[in-house]
């Protein structure tokens, strides 16, 4: 399983953003101390009651409106104190989908996608090919030469979000871009997007309360009354349960124990040939490999290879010893971490992860 | 991030989507009003300014079928059309200049001759021209150098063909009454009526003298209207000019036919009242079009604000959605203006014929109207693209 480390800059790194609409006496704050940062290639759901403040946030970040309080990078600029005018310029790099479609009449399908590509770096000759590209990865191959006044609702929506990813954008800002979709579309749209997260390392943030979209985001942030009430990153959680469940010590524990650890544990990688843990250390974490191989050494001799779903370093958890062995990886290493205190705390909370680790514990020595 | 600049913007090339061009043509119906609504004040905008020049042109007929290369007149003129006449005795000052080939006396009266229409016996005022006919002719016009002879003897005289038809100057009949005495009619010739005089009668200078109401002076004595100058072949018009300025009084100016156009035109522009007449009824039409122009793209811009609101958040600069609404204005006026402009061409015959004004599109009258009507448009358009200039991208979310 393969996921991308922080080595681009944040698409959207927002601290302490505070915003009020109106001055003097009518002066309404409507943001109080938001700070979200998200990284390449994350799919971020907002959600939020209506007057949340979710779609201020959304224009904020947009540069559509200017900054008052607080501070804003985009893409790695710090956007902050940008004049509007410098503001369209960095609009360029942001792929927007609104709720309405908002195209030209007066335009067909491939033209409308065009306005947008005219705006990016495209050689004249390329532009047409990829309108026609991005139109046929949305399902309307054929309907490039329409006008909206010829296309259904969903079409038209979908010819709006042509024109957002047209250009590769490396942020993608949406407003319930689902709403005039049908289910299969949705997907379709969905999954496009999804995939932009991949093959262009795209972050989207999306406000919707589409439950097919939510089950597909990468992470769940939802807003009160102007405040960022929770942050869920919901993949690693989901992708650690999956993970756990097919590690021995956990196989017997309820789902919710078992998103009870998966919130505990942390992603920690290792190149190949990068030693883990050391013998003699003081040993306070339990590793599972997820994904590579490490070779375990006691004494300078190899007495094991393990490989993914399998785990190391227990031992000095339950008795408190140093570690016993050194361990090496082979291959660069994925692994999921969980602390001592986590540790503890999940060995006391479930009486059946305690009865797996005493019988694999026995079974060891 | 490397800055990205938009370079494929202007509406119409190639390369860029033709947004205001698909902007005009998407609404049939519309397009069809505006461009009827456009093309009638422009219509209007011709008529006027077609009229103004038709007066003026008319009014200079007979100034530009005048046959000669210099002309003296008196220098209190304010305009050729007026009685201001210079002594006799100048006639003999011009000849003695040096480089002067010829000489003619023009005698001309605007406001003393009752012409007597053959079709109703009622007197009209005509303008009548009078000259020597044994000297070289001082019109141009063939109708005067052919039957100029026929005037040397008997009461005799020639009649404008193109005259207004109730003075009876194009008929079969021969004789008729020119401030009460009989005259015969023994030709005619082509040179129109203008806004001043209906029609014209040239004569010969005995006659002139004979029929002048109130005049005793006999033709040696009479006071000119204007000399018509000839130079040698071998003589240079600005030495002749000069040295005819000298031998004359300072209360006689010595013109060649261009600078009698431009005392002409000084007097329409800055004196008569048609010039001021004809503009404001240009000026009508212009803002009835331009009424008209903003309205249409003023729904246009509301109809499409989200649409423009959209643009201006993916990263359009403003400058280049006003351009492209300028365009667009540009275009319907251009949309308006042609139909006008064919309209025009058959209006001007027809109504040239029933008012006998030269009424002619010319390159100016082209010109001036098409600046007019884009002006229109473009200033309606300034006014309407407000609404898209303070569109707030924010809003669209």
């Amino acid at each position: 399983m393969a996921y991308a480390f922080p080595v681009m800059a944040p698409a959207v790194r927002a601290e302490s953003i505070d915003f009020h609409y109106g001055q003097n006496e009518s002066r309404n704050q409507v943001l109080f101390d938001i700070s979200l940062e998200i990284p390449p290639s994350q799919l971020v759901v907002m959600t939020g009651p209506s007057g949340s403040g979710k779609t201020t946030l959304l224009t904020l970040i947009g540069g559509l409106r200017t900054m008052q309080q607080g501070r804003l990078e985009l893409l790695g600029q710090d956007v902050t104190r940008l004049s509007a005018a410098a503001l369209v310029q960095v609009r360029r790099e942001i792929g927007f989908i609104f709720q309405t479609h908002n195209l030209f009449e007066s335009l067909t399908a491939v033209e409308n996608v065009r306005m947008a590509l005219q705006l990016g770096t495209w050689p004249p000759a390329e532009m047409e090919d990829r309108a026609h590209q991005i139109l046929d990865q949305l399902g309307l191959g054929h309907r490039l030469g329409y006008k909206p006044r010829s296309l259904s609702g969903g079409q038209r929506q979908r010819v709006a979000i042509a024109r957002a990813l047209a250009n590769y954008p490396q942020l993608v800002l949406a407003d319930e871009p689902t709403a005039a979709l049908d289910m299969h579309t949705t997907r379709n749209v969905v999954s496009r997007l999804k995939d932009m997260t991949v093959e262009s390392s795209s972050a989207i943030l999306m406000v919707t309360h589409d439950h097919r979209i939510i089950e597909l985001a990468d992470r769940l942030v939802h807003m009160v009354d102007g405040r960022i009430v929770s942050d869920v990153v919901l993949s690693d959680a989901l992708r650690i349960c999956e993970f756990l469940k097919g590690v021995d010590i956990f196989k017997a524990l309820t789902p919710a124990e078992l998103t009870n650890i998966a919130e505990k544990v942390t992603r920690r990688h290792f190149e190949a040939g990068e030693t883990v843990i050391r013998q003699g250390d003081e040993g306070d974490e339990l590793f599972l490999i997820s994904e590579g191989e490490v070779e375990i050494d006691r004494e300078g001799h190899e007495v094991a290879r393990l490989g993914p779903a399998e785990f190391f370093g227990e031992l000095s958890l339950i008795s408190g010893e140093p570690r016993n062995a050194t361990v090496v990886a082979t291959a660069p290493l994925d692994t999921y971490v969980l602390g001592k205190e986590a540790f503890r705390t999940a060995v006391e909370q479930s009486n059946s992860f305690r009865e797996q680790l005493r019988r694999v514990y026995f079974q060891r020595h | 991030m490397a800055a990205i600049e938009a370079r494929r913007l202007l509406p119409g090339t190639k390369r860029g989507v033709p947004l205001a061009w698909r902007n005009l043509v998407a609404n049939k119906r519309r397009l069809l009003r505006s461009s009827a609504g456009i093309a009638f004040a422009a219509l209007l905008m011709m008529v006027e300014l077609g009229f103004e020049q038709g007066f003026f042109d008319a009014s200079l007929s007979a100034v530009q079928a005048l046959d000669g290369d210099l002309f003296v007149l008196s220098a209190y003129k304010y305009r050729f059309g007026t009685r201001d006449p210079i002594a006799h005795a100048e006639l003999d000052t011009v000849r003695g200049v040096a480089g002067v080939a010829s000489a003619a006396p023009l005698y001309a009266s605007w406001q003393d001759f009752f012409w007597t229409s053959p079709l109703d016996s009622k007197p009209y005022l005509v303008r009548v021209f009078g000259f020597d006919p044994d000297e070289p002719p001082v019109f141009s016009l063939s109708g005067i150098k052919d039957g100029q002879a026929l005037l040397k003897t008997g009461d005799t005289v020639l009649v404008d063909s193109h005259a207004r038809a109730f003075l009876g100057m194009d008929t079969d009949k021969k004789s008729t009454d020119l401030s009460g005495q009989p005259v015969q009619i023994v030709g005619t010739f082509s040179l129109g009526p203008d806004f001043m005089s209906d029609g014209t009668v040239a004569m010969s200078d005995r006659l002139f003298a004979k029929l002048l109401p109130g005049n005793r002076a006999p033709v040696a004595e009479l006071p000119i209207e204007t000399i018509v100058v000839k130079l040698r072949p071998d003589a240079t018009l600005s030495t002749v000019q000069r040295a005819l300025r000298k031998a004359l009084p300072n209360t006689s100016s010595v013109m060649t036919k261009a600078q009698i156009v431009d005392l002409e035109e000084q007097f329409q522009a800055k004196l008569s009242s048609a010039g001021p007449i004809f503009w404001l009824g240009a000026m009508v039409g212009f803002v009835v079009g331009m009424l008209i122009s903003y309205q249409v793209i003023y729904t246009d811009l509301s109809d499409q604000l989200p649409q423009y609101a959209t643009l201006k958040a993916i990263g359009y600069k403003t400058s280049y959605l006003v351009r492209s609404v300028l365009v667009q204005a540009g275009l319907s006026g251009l949309a308006g203006y042609v139909p006008a402009w064919l309209l025009c061409i058959g209006a001007y015959r027809i109504v040239g014929a029933i008012a006998l004004l030269p009424l002619h599109m010319t390159l100016r009258l082209t010109i001036l109207t098409l600046g007019l009507t884009l002006g229109m448009c473009l200033l309606a358009a300034a006014l309407a693209v407000r609404r898209v200039i303070s569109a707030d991208p924010a809003e669209i979310f």
